[in-house]
């Protein structure tokens, strides 16, 4: 609904006009859900707008642009510290500091706020840098800011990357075409598979110690599967409709669970957040540039906050950890192994670690994690039984797809493809069917007869 | 435009034209309010205003109503659940499809409100002045078996039945059927394929069973006349939204001995009263789901009298599945009164004195007795 209303508009509206058009467009949308928060948003684009000019006034007076400069990142810090992590921190320090019994408070996350936080800060700090230029249009920066595909799940486009675009872009029928097929793979994504892996997972964890060691891991298996076709399902849904509106971003997933280490797969896990920590922490503290003991450090620190980017709770941090502790023992020693190792090995290898890590990722209470932990190892027995069995073997084709669409097997074969004609077919048939099921799967979910008042 | 271009952007057209004519279609489509798939009233478009639109709630009313009145929704809704069955996912929704046609919900589990129905059954039965008789009829899935899929969940009701049971104490005779349910569901017909009930056929076989404890002569099969009516489709059916499901009969039968004029059925909700003469509306028969065809449907106190029947009054404590079976037990006694708990609030045992009742009956669906908190109203 909001779409077609969306792409009528944009397309009917002047050239010149299109930012403004958007603008509005994705203010009406954000507001959708938090009619208040938007002003929030608001408030943090306009900080990185005046900021971002000041800073470009008084590049010359080399102290003051730089108080400003780090002003502006308090502040962004700020407003992302107070409405994600207070209730964490008032929690953490009671728990530490038992005595001063300090109020929690708790705030409710604003939708998107990680992820436009990280891209008004990567405008703010490239003008600081002077490597872009300072926008001094308010609609086009705020366009950049809530631009709506994006805006709720990444990827976290870089104003850098966008820069151009955001100026002049040319909206083709090629790339429009391009988008809307890229859109419906996201959404199928999404719907047909993540969906149905999230059904799987919460009944895997309701069924308790019936699930046995064997139903554990499917379990966790089909939540690494819905995770990653949730949001590279996003992130294609984003991509596709920036598309349709002209814009091109970078792509954020590249079939990751192929991976043959662990820092292979955070090459291509959430490429534009990598990207983010790698060009604003990891390489301004250093990099690999000062030595052994400071790469370790420098990689502690980016491991630390990317976990805890990811949510406000102990669970993400120890999962942040676990990873940058994985990604230095590769460093030191592992990853000249596992190039000689045979492929099978590098792959379980990475996938094991991978589908363990979705674990540490899942659980934020510690004890309810324990306990699953203790399953997987054959706490509860191993094998399956009750419920959860003929539930498990139902969902064994859609696992089995799931499987098969983690790999690039049917990018593989589609480019393999050199016939015109059956390239067409299988484009229009799939956009189609995607359409068609995708509906299906949503009306049901609003379908829940009320079968009780005529027993 | 080239025509060979067109035709590699032929899935932008598509989706465009599928979005707008989608969203003109949500806009011009007249809107129903109420769902008869589903038995519910649909979302209604919320009230616009200021206070309304900055608390949210008026976003999310009006997503509610969308997704509520999305066109062609019974065919998405469809085609969604044949795409869950072919996917390897029979039952996803909550009701398997078998063999032959039939659908079964999933089984029942043990509940809380199981043992505590147990318990509120065993005090009312110890405080009871009369003979207190209780069946429980178990599921179709369990009956049936044989027809359900290769992977489903496993069916235990003689379990639970008997368990139940056992809690009941010595003062309540309980009338296990299940034996006899599932023996002779190997032949006859019992259950409807599209709907969680019984048929007539399947109530029979109850209420011969239940002659033997509760001491009536149940009256012979070929005494009946059988009307058989077409085009009913169940909840289950409506659940499973598996549309190909070929739709169900009814058979209404019929004491031809019966004379017209002997009977009288009078249905109480709170201070409405309406009478008729016959165990059967067929004003019922028009819609989809036609099983309130049968003593029309719930209500908190029905009154059966037969005057050609000899003597005996009946209090029956139950669920719909009575509303088949009555009729039948009608036939043998000349006063019966039915309680639906879910709606009479007010004590079964004044009931029992103040009708000088013989005998009390509880009836019930494993089912319902497993989920249903009423019976705490017994007494």
């Amino acid at each position: 609904m909001f779409l077609p209303i969306t792409l009528f508009l944009y397309y009917i509206t002047p050239k010149r006009f299109r930012n403004l058009t958007l603008f509005v467009v994705d203010l009406v949308f954000y507001s959708w859900g938090e009619p208040m928060l938007v002003l929030l948003m608001l408030t943090s684009i306009l900080i990185n707008y005046v900021s971002a000019i000041l800073i470009g006034i008084n590049r010359e007076k080399k102290a003051l642009a730089r108080t400003i400069f780090i002003i502006s990142i308090i502040l962004n810090l700020g407003l992302l510290g107070f409405f994600k992590y207070v209730g964490f921190i008032g929690e953490t320090l009671n728990f530490v500091l038992p005595f001063l019994n300090l109020p929690v408070i708790q705030v409710a996350l604003p939708i998107g706020i990680s992820f436009y936080t990280f891209q008004t800060m990567s405008y703010t700090i490239d003008v600081y840098r002077n490597t872009v230029k300072v926008q001094k249009n308010f609609i086009t920066f705020g366009t950049y800011v809530s631009l709506f595909p994006q805006l709720i799940a990444g990827p976290i486009v870089r104003y850098s990357d966008v820069a151009a675009q955001l100026v002049s872009r040319k909206e083709s029928m090629e790339q429009f075409t391009e988008g809307v097929k890229l859109f419906l793979v996201g959404l199928s994504k999404k719907v047909l598979l993540a969906n149905e892996m999230g059904a799987l997972w919460d009944a895997v964890r309701e069924s308790g110690s019936q699930a046995g060691a064997l139903g554990a891991w499917v379990g966790i298996i089909a939540y690494t599967f819905q995770i990653y076709f949730d949001f590279s399902g996003y992130s294609d849904m984003a991509i596709g409709l920036g598309r349709m509106f002209g814009f091109e971003f970078i792509k954020n997933f590249d079939y990751p669970y192929i991976s043959k280490s662990i820092t292979e797969f955070w090459r291509r896990w959430h490429i534009s957040l990598g990207t983010w920590f790698r060009e604003y922490v990891y390489i301004p503290l250093g990099g690999n540039r000062k030595g052994l003991g400071r790469q370790i450090i420098n990689i502690a620190v980016v491991w630390f906050l990317t976990g805890l980017w990811h949510g406000a709770s102990w669970n993400f941090v120890l999962w942040g950890v676990y990873f940058g502790i994985i990604l230095v023992i590769e460093k030191a020693f592992l990853l000249k192994l596992l190039k000689k190792a045979p492929a099978v090995i590098s792959h379980l290898y990475s996938l094991l670690l991978i589908v363990f890590g979705w674990v540490l990722f899942y659980f934020e209470n510690m004890s309810e994690m324990g306990g699953f932990i203790a399953r997987l190892f054959g706490a509860d027995g191993f094998m399956m039984q009750g419920d959860i069995v003929p539930c498990i073997i139902s969902y064994i084709p859609l696992l089995l797809a799931a499987a098969l669409v983690s790999t690039p097997l049917f990018n593989l074969i589609y480019h393999k493809i050199k016939s015109r004609a059956v390239i067409i077919v299988l484009d229009n048939a799939g956009s189609a069917a995607a359409l068609l099921l995708c509906t299906a799967s949503l009306a049901s979910s609003a379908y829940n007869p009320f079968l009780y008042f005529k027993f | 435009m080239k025509p060979a271009k067109a035709v590699h952007y032929l899935p932008a057209f598509i989706f465009c034209g599928f979005i707008f004519v989608f969203m003109i279609l949500w806009i011009v489509l007249p809107k129903e309010d109420y769902s008869a798939k589903e038995k519910r009233m649909l979302a209604d478009i919320p009230e616009l205003n200021a206070q309304t639109i900055f608390s949210g709630e008026f976003q999310k009313k009006l997503d509610d109503y969308l997704s509520d009145h999305i066109p062609a929704r019974d065919f998405f809704v469809g085609l969604n659940a044949d795409y869950e069955l072919v996917s390897g996912r029979n039952g996803s929704n909550g009701i398997y499809l078998g063999s032959d046609d039939y659908l079964f919900s999933k089984p029942t589990r043990e509940t809380d409100n199981l043992a505590n129905n147990a318990q509120f059954i065993k005090e009312f039965s110890e405080t009871s002045q009369v003979p207190v008789f209780m069946t429980v009829i178990p599921s179709s899935g369990y009956v049936n078996g044989r027809r359900l899929p290769a992977v489903h969940e496993e069916y235990y009701d003689d379990r639970l039945i008997s368990e139940f049971s056992e809690k009941l104490g010595d003062k309540v005779s309980f009338v296990n059927v299940t034996d006899v349910m599932f023996r002779e569901g190997a032949t006859k017909q019992l259950y409807y394929r599209t709907d969680h009930h019984w048929t007539s056929q399947g109530a029979y076989e109850c209420y011969k069973a239940l002659g033997k404890s509760m001491g009536y002569e149940p009256v012979a099969k070929n005494k009946f006349s059988v009307e058989t009516v077409t085009g009913f489709y169940g909840t289950s059916y409506s659940k499973s939204a598996l549309w190909f499901v070929s739709p169900d009969k009814i058979e209404l039968w019929r004491n031809t001995l019966q004379p017209k004029d002997s009977l009288t059925v009078e249905i109480k909700d709170g201070s409405d009263t309406k009478t008729s003469n016959s165990y059967f509306f067929p004003e019922q028969l028009k819609g989809d789901d036609k099983y309130p065809v049968f003593l029309d449907g719930n209500h908190s106190v029905v009154r059966i009298t037969n005057t050609n029947a000899e003597s005996g009054t009946l209090v029956v404590v139950k669920d719909s599945y009575a509303h088949t079976i009555v009729p039948f037990l009608s036939q043998n006694y000349r006063n019966i009164i039915m309680l639906d708990l879910r709606y009479y609030k007010k004590d079964v045992s004044d009931v029992v004195k103040a009708e000088n009742a013989d005998q009390v009956l509880i009836l019930y669906s494993l089912d319902n007795l497993a989920n249903d908190p009423y019976l705490s109203n017994l007494f």
